[in-house]
Order: C-alpha cells, then structure tokens, then sequence
C-alpha cells in the first residue's frame, strides 16, 4: 500500500516542482526577454505567450511520460513476481 | 463566522433528509445502477447528486439571506452548479455522446460571466503574482468549469471516490481561502462541504447510492466556480491534480473524446472480489487502473488510495497558496 501510494507522491512532487519551476521560468526569463531584432511589440508577446505554452505543454508531456512508463514498468515487474512465485509453488 | 457556519448546518441537515427522499424515488422509478466491482451485483439507485443539488441550492439561500451584499455572487455560484446539474441529468436519463456532454458543460461558466462576479483582472499565481490574462481570462473561466466537471465525472471509478475527494477539494479550498482571507471563498466551501459529506456517508463504501452525472458534474462545476470566484485558481490546478491526471491520462491514451460505457473496462473484478488492472493495451490508462498496477486491491483499499492521493495532493495546494500569499 505504502510503495503504491510513494510512487504517486513522488510523481505529485516532480509534477508540482516542475510546475513552480516553471512559473519561475515565465516570470524570470520569458516574461522581461527582449528580443533587440524585432520592433513589433505584439510579435513579440505572440513569441513569449508561444514559449510560455510549450514549456505547458512539456510539463504535461513529461507528466503522461513518467506516468506511462511507472505503469507499464510496474505491471511488468509485478507480473514477473506472481510468475515466480506460481513456479516456486509448482 | 456564525453565518458561515449556519450556512454549513442547513446544507448538511437539507442533504441529509432529502437524500433517503431521493433514494426512495429513484429506486421507485427503476433509476439504478449495477455496482459491477461487488459479486453479488447490487442495485444501487443513482442521481443522489440531486439530494447535494437540492442542499447546495438550500445553503446558497441562506447564505444570501444572511450577507444579502454577496447574493450576486451567490446566485452565480447556484447558477453554474444547476447548468452543469442539468446537463448530468439529461445524461444519466438519456446518454449524451462523449462529444455532446463537455460541449453542454461549457455553458455552466456563462453565469459568471453574465453577472460580472470574477475578478476582471485575471488569475494570480504563487511567484509570477497577478497576471494581466484581461482579454483571455473570460474564455479560460469557461473551459475551466467545462474542464472541473468533467474531471470530477471520469474519477468516479469506486464506491466513495468521488464524494471523498470532492470534499478533501473542498476542505483545500477552505483552508486556503482562509490562508489567503478571501472571504467569498470561506462562504463557498461551506455551502457546499455539507452536502458533500451527507453525499460520503450515502456513497463510501459499501455503498448505498450513486450520485449519478447530476452530481458528479454539479460538483465539479462548484467547485470550479468556487477557484474563479474565490480567486483560488492555482491552488485549485494542484488540488485537482488526481482529477486531472486521471482525465488527461485516460483522454492521452485514447486519443479522443470517450464515454466509459465505449471503452475498454480498466479494472477487472476477481473471483474473491478483489479488483486487477488489465494489461490490455486498448484500455484507457485511469488512475484506478495505475494504482491496481502494484497488484490487486479490494475496492475499498483502492478507495482509500486515492483519497489518500487527493490528500496529498490537497497539502500541495495549501503550501501553494502559503506560496501564493508570500508572493502578494
């Protein structure tokens, strides 16, 4: 019960962390970037708010990656532990 | 404080003794579900969401006779809790396709938005502060209660699970509110923590009603009226965390829109009633399913796993608004 619950706890934290990191990033980096080539303010907020949106969509991305493989790679292992101790039984 | 905690009083004591009422009815009008994670297959009434609706209905008035000052935004919260109560209605009596249903849900927004009760100057979130989303934050009201109903509806996979977070959520939202002293979130959370502990008691496990899409869609659009209206919303994106995860991962794998009754069953029932994830790879990828990864589980272990998850996840959204609170 308690692996089952860690794994996710683990997962909830890298999630939020990434999230909060992220937000840093936004507000740090993106948000006062200034790009000297361009003149036209509005290209770019289009620039930042496209920047902002793919580091959201990396973040759930990376989300549904770690989860994917953690289920996959669980069932897996417990699969091969149910066939061990079947044989070991026989 | 008095007001607030007669408004918790009424919803709960209002749920409380409709809900036996609504029981009565649905079973009376053959309105029941098959509990399929049990052997024995019990019929379960469903639509005890409409005893929640009727408490939640029964708190905002009071609320609004108590601190008539805060009845626009009230009738707001109620409003959007009816619309998206509606549409889960007209689902649980005649299926709406996995298309329909999140497009009906959208509308539950609109009452915010007609009353003019949101914070026009957008969202504020822990590090970055107050955002300027002025032009955006109208549409993002929309799709929010379309995205928190729908959330709560596809994470109702065991007996209790629903209502248990729901009001683990609702908790959150409540001891944020008061971290962040936003008052119109503290009156919120009450009006509809007691309608959804009543909803607990009938719905854990083994259960004794099923809140149907009337309630499950009802409570997912207050609770994301109640992060518009009481300026919570990234406390509310962490406390929803499970919620999300479960609906993105589901929608993610399927890669489409889908109603569970079109999908592939997740979980399988055993022969001593305990419940395995399948490893079939057509199946969509819920949290129930990644939780029963370990091994199988009786239901109400499985229950208690993800209510144990929206715990944790709830200590994250409180340390988000200290986050927040530090930031403004």
């Amino acid at each position: 019960m308690i692996r089952r619950i860690l794994d996710f706890v683990l997962v909830l934290l890298f999630v939020w962390t990434c999230m909060i990191m992220g937000l840093w990033l936004i507000n740090e980096v993106i948000v006062p970037l200034e790009i000297p080539w361009i003149k036209n303010r509005a290209v770019i907020a289009i620039i930042k708010l496209m920047t902002s949106g793919s580091l959201v969509l990396l973040w759930l991305w990376l989300w549904r990656e770690v989860i994917k493989r953690m289920f996959w790679h669980t069932l897996k292992t417990h699969k091969n532990i149910e066939r061990r101790l079947k044989s070991d039984k026989n | 404080m008095i007001n607030e905690f007669v408004t918790l009083i009424v919803g709960f004591i209002v749920s409380l003794l409709s809900m036996p009422l609504v029981m009565k009815f649905m079973k009376k009008k053959g309105i029941v579900g098959i509990d399929v994670h049990k052997k024995s297959k019990p019929v379960i009434p469903e639509m005890g969401g409409i005893a929640v609706i009727i408490g939640i209905a029964a708190s905002v008035t009071i609320a609004s006779v108590l601190t008539p000052e805060k009845t626009r935004l009230l009738l707001s919260f109620l409003a959007s809790t009816l619309i998206a109560g509606v549409v889960g209605a007209i689902d649980d009596l005649k299926p709406l396709s996995a298309r329909v249903k999140p497009f009906l849900t959208l509308f539950s927004g609109m009452p915010i938005l007609m009353l003019c009760t949101y914070d026009p100057r957008g969202p504020i979130f822990p590090i970055i502060g107050r955002t300027r989303l002025t032009i955006v934050y109208p549409i993002l009201i929309i799709v929010a209660l379309a995205v928190t109903s729908n959330a709560v509806n596809m994470m109702d996979p065991f007996n209790g699970t629903m209502s248990g977070t729901c009001t683990v959520i609702t908790v959150t939202l409540l001891i944020s509110s008061f971290i962040l002293g936003r008052n119109d979130g503290i009156l919120l959370s009450l009006c509809i923590l007691g309608p959804l502990l009543v909803l607990y008691l009938f719905n854990r496990y083994p259960a004794k009603v099923f809140p149907g899409d009337v309630g499950s869609l009802s409570v997912g659009a207050a609770l994301g009226a109640i992060a518009i209206l009481g300026h919570l919303e990234a406390v509310a994106i962490v406390a929803f965390a499970p919620q999300i995860m479960n609906g993105f991962y589901g929608l993610s794998t399927m890669g489409r829109l889908y109603e569970r009754r079109e999908a592939a069953r997740p979980v399988v029932l055993l022969d001593d009633e305990r419940l395995m994830a399948t490893p079939d790879p057509e199946a969509p990828l819920t949290l129930a399913r990644i939780i029963l990864a370990h091994g199988p589980l009786y239901e109400y272990e499985a229950a208690r796993v993800i209510i144990i998850l929206s715990i944790i996840s709830g200590i994250l959204a409180i340390f988000t608004a200290y986050l927040t609170k530090v930031t403004i």
